[in-house]
């Protein structure tokens, strides 16, 4: 569920992958580096589980210092299993890694919340808890790869281009992010509005989880 | 050492915990009444069907199995040509000596074959290698995928010679040349989404035609 569905497509619409997309990646073969770094990229842009974790990630963040450390992790996290991933064919059922995305953004906004330390007295490490689940997302990728049934041929430097178009994406959804954050943080509402923009995260992210779990108990044949 | 997530907001967990059944409940609500019945036409509340949602998934779900039964039909139609073309690499059974003698008596066949969507259908003509026939087959209401081909009466199973291919055709005609002794004739597939029937007329030097479905 990681793209936006390409309109009137009678693809799989469980499977999420736009069927122009996909379509163009089944007759194609070789290295073709720009057309799979777009697709990366259009990947990230329009992913709004990825774009709601990050969103919870940099909610918090303040100094471009953490931002970049942050985004980093996640960054090394989802890279790691996406090459693992469809290297290795390793494809885990889309709807349960998808359920763990929701998860990791109820995770997040619970977090923001300051949840753990109020209710354990400990805060999980934000840092490792990124790169973790930064894992997660990447499998979470790899799996839609793998649903593009790409060519062998070219497939490790398409996978390449793949991985920094996903980056580029990212780094043009934070600047997103970032330029309206750091302009409602400097406003008055900021303050008594995190709370309840948390909670609204968290809520989407049971959404997501609630839709995730769902087509895999009522869809399982057809993935 | 400070942490950068250092959150401003303290709230105590009381108000969190309630904030959390509230975040769950809004999000069962959503679910329940709007994303299942839009997703996966699952409407336990009757809510998604009066705002149209329900259509939407039931639409959706429609689409999704027509889409992987087509992808099934490809896939069954993509191994027969891989061994097809597998085995054209391999040496064919010697081919039979030309039979000069004179054939069975020319015969001219109409064979209607019907096929309902995403079903195939054979024709086979039991031929003498180098035997030839003129045939022509047309579509009425849609088009076909198929794969002219002859298969040797004592060829191990599954083997066969394919003559000449197409997807999405509506006619077609020529002449069909046994290469070998045996069974040489036409696979059809509907991939579409209404009943097509084929219309076949043979006209030849072969001794039987029967009809697979």
């Amino acid at each position: 569920m990681c793209l936006l569905l390409g309109g009137q497509s009678t693809e799989l619409l469980a499977h999420g992958v736009a069927a122009g997309d996909k379509g163009f990646i089944q007759q194609s073969s070789g290295v073709l580096l720009i057309p799979f770094a777009y697709l990366g990229a259009k990947h990230m842009v329009t992913g709004y589980d990825h774009l709601l974790f990050l969103l919870g990630v940099i909610f918090f963040l303040y100094r471009l210092k953490d931002v970049a450390l942050y985004v980093t992790l996640f960054a090394v996290g989802h890279s790691t299993t996406l090459l693992l991933g469809v290297l290795t064919q390793v494809s885990v059922n889309a709807y349960l890694i998808d359920a763990v995305i929701g998860l990791s953004v109820v995770y997040k906004a619970l977090d923001n919340l300051g949840a753990f330390r109020t209710w354990f007295g400990i805060s999980p490490d934000a840092r490792a808890a990124t790169l973790i689940f930064g894992f997660f997302h990447g499998f979470g990728l790899a799996t839609k790869i793998l649903d593009f049934e790409m060519s062998p041929d070219g497939l490790v430097s398409n996978l390449v281009a793949f991985n920094v178009g996903v980056e580029i994406g990212q780094v043009l959804a934070l600047s997103a992010i970032l330029i309206v954050m750091n302009h409602w943080r400097r406003t008055a509402s900021f303050r008594p509005m995190a709370y309840g923009a948390n909670v609204v995260i968290m809520s989407a992210g049971f959404v997501l989880v609630g839709f995730q779990l769902a087509g895999f108990f009522l869809l399982r044949s057809t993935t | 050492m400070t942490t950068p997530t250092l959150t401003p907001i303290s709230p105590s967990s009381g108000s969190l915990i309630r904030s959390t059944l509230i975040a769950i409940a809004v999000a069962a609500v959503l679910l329940v009444t709007c994303v299942l019945p839009a997703e996966y036409g699952v409407d336990p509340t009757g809510v998604g069907r009066a705002l149209g949602l329900t259509q939407m998934g039931e639409v959706k779900l429609a689409l999704a199995e027509e889409a992987a039964n087509n992808e099934a039909a490809e896939a069954s139609a993509d191994s027969v040509i891989a061994a097809a073309e597998a085995q054209a690499g391999s040496p064919k059974p010697a081919v039979a000596a030309v039979d000069t003698s004179s054939p069975s008596a020319n015969r001219v066949d109409t064979t209607l074959v019907a096929l309902p969507p995403g079903k195939g259908g054979e024709v086979k003509l039991v031929m003498p290698g180098g035997s030839r026939v003129g045939y022509v087959w047309r579509i009425t209401n849609g088009v076909v995928n198929y794969d002219m081909h002859g298969d040797s009466t004592n060829a191990p199973k599954n083997w066969f010679v394919s003559y000449k291919k197409g997807q999405r055709v509506a006619a077609d005609s020529g002449e069909l040349v046994a290469g070998f002794n045996g069974n040489h004739g036409w696979f059809w597939r509907n991939r579409g989404t209404r009943d097509v029937l084929v219309r076949l007329i043979t006209s030849g030097s072969y001794t039987r035609i029967d009809k697979h479905l």
